[in-house]
């Protein structure tokens, strides 16, 4: 995968030259620094079982991230988008990519536009994380489940999408096939099986691996392709649907030295996103799925998992502020084996209340707080009561700045 | 169950002045919704000559227009011109889009761009053009390209109004991508008689569909 992305990497910095050159490149950099008061246990990211960003070891004052996503139209019909990230902590590199891929989406001929990626990059899920780098507009950490979506999955791979293009038929909206074929997710599901699910806004870069010990995240362990295939609808401008099927097809019996064993992991996300008026902005999105290992024979080297989550998430803007609630549950079941010990069933209640406010073209401050109540038994092997309380405070500012030549 | 009467209801008045008589007349076209609120931006073509009849001609119309892009939408929304207009496609935003249209009455593209680098196009036949950005699919825009020889919007106030009409039948239409009523229901023909004023009061009977409101905010980048 990595030689992949370096040849794409030299193939993208070749071309920018050409792109800078003929007014073709966007640029969207950030800069988000925060103070954090954070309870609870010591967070998965820094070797704990935490299910948040921060603990009391590590608050205070804290890189969000900085981030440069940029796109290089290198023709009329092929842009190549990258995404660089830093976190400051953790990161197996100081700086990673998160996303590289080129788009080819010809001119539209008919009320039919075909698009195409290649590349790394994440799947047309989330209804969140709709900002410059994936970044999620409405909170500073997102839901649940697109956390997750974020640290154990990404297209390494292709994607066509067939979108109907509703205007020339008098409807105000149109409608998306996509499907994509892609490899190096076998040891998705991992993460989730060991911890649960948790809420940070930390996604895993492409080479840097996530957490400590700082492993890799992206593996192709059996040699077989995944795909996914889903759904997008917009309508009039307000109504987004969305809906995708995700099954990585690892063969669960699998294992490298590199990856470690495969996961077969597998599911079904639907969401909607309603803007009606210029105000409002509701979502709901709902996840299941499992997944499934089992190295070893019989029933002892077997462990399957079923998992769900959901949030609903409301947001009003005026002017400069913006203000959200949202409300997460999400579940775990173990449904075989005992691979881990403790059974991995356990579930948990999240609320969060966010605040942006803009001053301005470049700068803006946000404010968020996060109580999680969560249930794992897991945690017993760490010496901690399966179910806890953790909370979190942030206060970010923010700086923003666009090039576009 | 839903009554589907005509959509439209025509009330024309004709004010006639009996001690000055004149060759021609001012008419009013007001386009309100079911709620009598009046609907700006409606398309509005008038043709003399009756349902079959051909357009009178008149003073030349402007044969150039501007349809802008700015904020992540086209500026504005729907345009209407006389047949063999020629229309620029200036981009104000800071970033490139991509204009194509694939309908029968204008097929073209105009490769990425910023500023006002491409030539105007001709639009030579008339029909409904519908615009895209293939960057930015939210994008929408409308030229509807008429040979009548009275056409324009309505105004803030609902009201759309010529002068000088010529004496008798008239056809007058009226279109929006929000009007939600049945094209047939928003075909009309009136008479107008000397020395006028007339005044063509359109209610529309069915809400009128959500236009979208621009945020360019979230809309830059996809995911």
């Amino acid at each position: 995968m990595r030689f992949l992305l370096l040849l794409s990497a030299l193939v993208a910095c070749s071309v920018a030259s050409s792109a800078v050159a003929q007014d073709r490149l966007d640029v969207d950099g950030l800069v988000d620094v925060r103070w954090v008061h954070a309870t609870g246990d010591l967070s998965y990211l820094d070797g704990g079982i935490g299910v948040l960003r921060f603990d009391p070891d590590h608050d205070g004052l804290r890189l969000g991230r900085a981030m440069l996503a940029t796109r290089l139209r290198v023709s009329d019909t092929i842009s190549v988008h990258a995404v660089l990230d830093a976190y400051g902590d953790h990161n197996g590199n100081v700086a990673d990519l998160s996303e590289l891929w080129a788009d080819v989406r010809p001119f539209p001929t008919g009320p039919i536009r075909w698009r195409a990626r290649v590349g790394a990059f994440y799947a047309p899920v989330s209804l969140e994380n709709r900002g410059p780098g994936w970044s999620d507009v409405y909170t500073i950490t997102p839901s649940a489940i697109n956390t997750w979506l974020g640290e154990e999955f990404r297209t390494i791979g292709a994607e066509i999408e067939g979108r109907w293009l509703g205007a020339d038929s008098g409807y105000g909206g149109d409608l998306a096939l996509t499907a994509a074929v892609y490899g190096w997710n076998d040891a998705a599901g991992s993460l989730l099986a060991e911890r649960g699910f948790a809420m940070t806004d930390r996604p895993a870069p492409l080479f840097g691996g996530l957490g400590m010990p700082s492993a890799g995240t992206f593996h192709e362990i059996d040699q077989r392709p995944g795909y996914y295939a889903g759904l997008d609808w917009h309508h009039h401008g307000w109504l987004d649907v969305r809906a995708l099927r995700y099954d990585n097809r690892a063969d669960p019996a699998a294992s490298s030295t590199e990856g470690g064993t495969a996961w077969s992991t597998s599911y079904t996300s639907a969401g909607v996103r309603m803007e009606p008026g210029t105000r409002w902005t509701l979502i709901a999105q709902g996840l299941s799925g499992d997944t499934l290992t089992s190295p070893g024979p019989g029933e002892g080297g077997r462990f399957q998992m079923t998992f769900r989550g959901m949030y609903a998430l409301a947001s009003f803007e005026q002017v400069h502020d913006r203000l959200t609630i949202r409300y997460d549950h999400f579940s775990e079941h173990q449904a075989a084996g005992g691979y881990y010990g403790p059974p991995s069933t356990g579930n948990g209640h999240g609320y969060t209340l966010g605040w942006t406010h803009s001053l301005g073209e470049h700068w803006e401050l946000a404010a968020e707080w996060i109580r999680l109540t969560s249930t794992f038994p897991p945690r017993i092997e760490y010496d901690l009561p399966p179910g806890f309380i953790e909370s979190q405070v942030q206060l970010a500012v923010r700086y923003r700045f666009q090039l576009r030549t | 169950m839903r009554s589907y009467l005509p959509g439209v209801v025509f009330v024309l008045q004709m004010l006639a002045s009996a001690a000055t008589p004149a060759a021609a007349a001012d008419m009013t076209v007001r386009v309100v919704d079911a709620g009598g609120r009046p609907v700006a931006d409606v398309v509005v073509t008038v043709r003399p000559g009756g349902p079959d009849g051909a357009a009178v001609p008149r003073d030349a119309p402007p044969r150039t227009a501007i349809l802008d892009q700015r904020n992540l939408a086209f500026e504005p929304r729907v345009l209407v011109v006389a047949t063999g207009t020629q229309v620029s496609f200036p981009n104000s935003d800071s970033v490139s889009h991509q204009v194509y249209s694939f309908s029968a009455a204008k097929k073209f593209q105009l490769p990425l761009y910023k500023g006002a680098p491409h030539a105007p196009v001709s639009f030579d036949r008339p029909g409904l053009v519908v615009l895209g950005c293939n960057i930015h699919d939210q994008m929408v825009g409308y030229v509807v390209v008429t040979d009548a020889p009275y056409f324009g919007k309505t105004d803030s106030a609902g009201e759309f109004r010529i002068s000088g009409m010529p004496a008798g039948p008239v056809r007058v239409s009226i279109w929006s991508p929000y009007i939600a009523d049945p094209p047939a229901a928003l075909d009309r023909n009136v008479q107008v008689i000397d020395g006028g004023p007339a005044q063509v009061r359109m209610s529309l009977t069915r809400p009128l569909r959500a236009e979208p409101e621009p945020r360019p905010g979230r809309a830059a980048w996809e995911y």
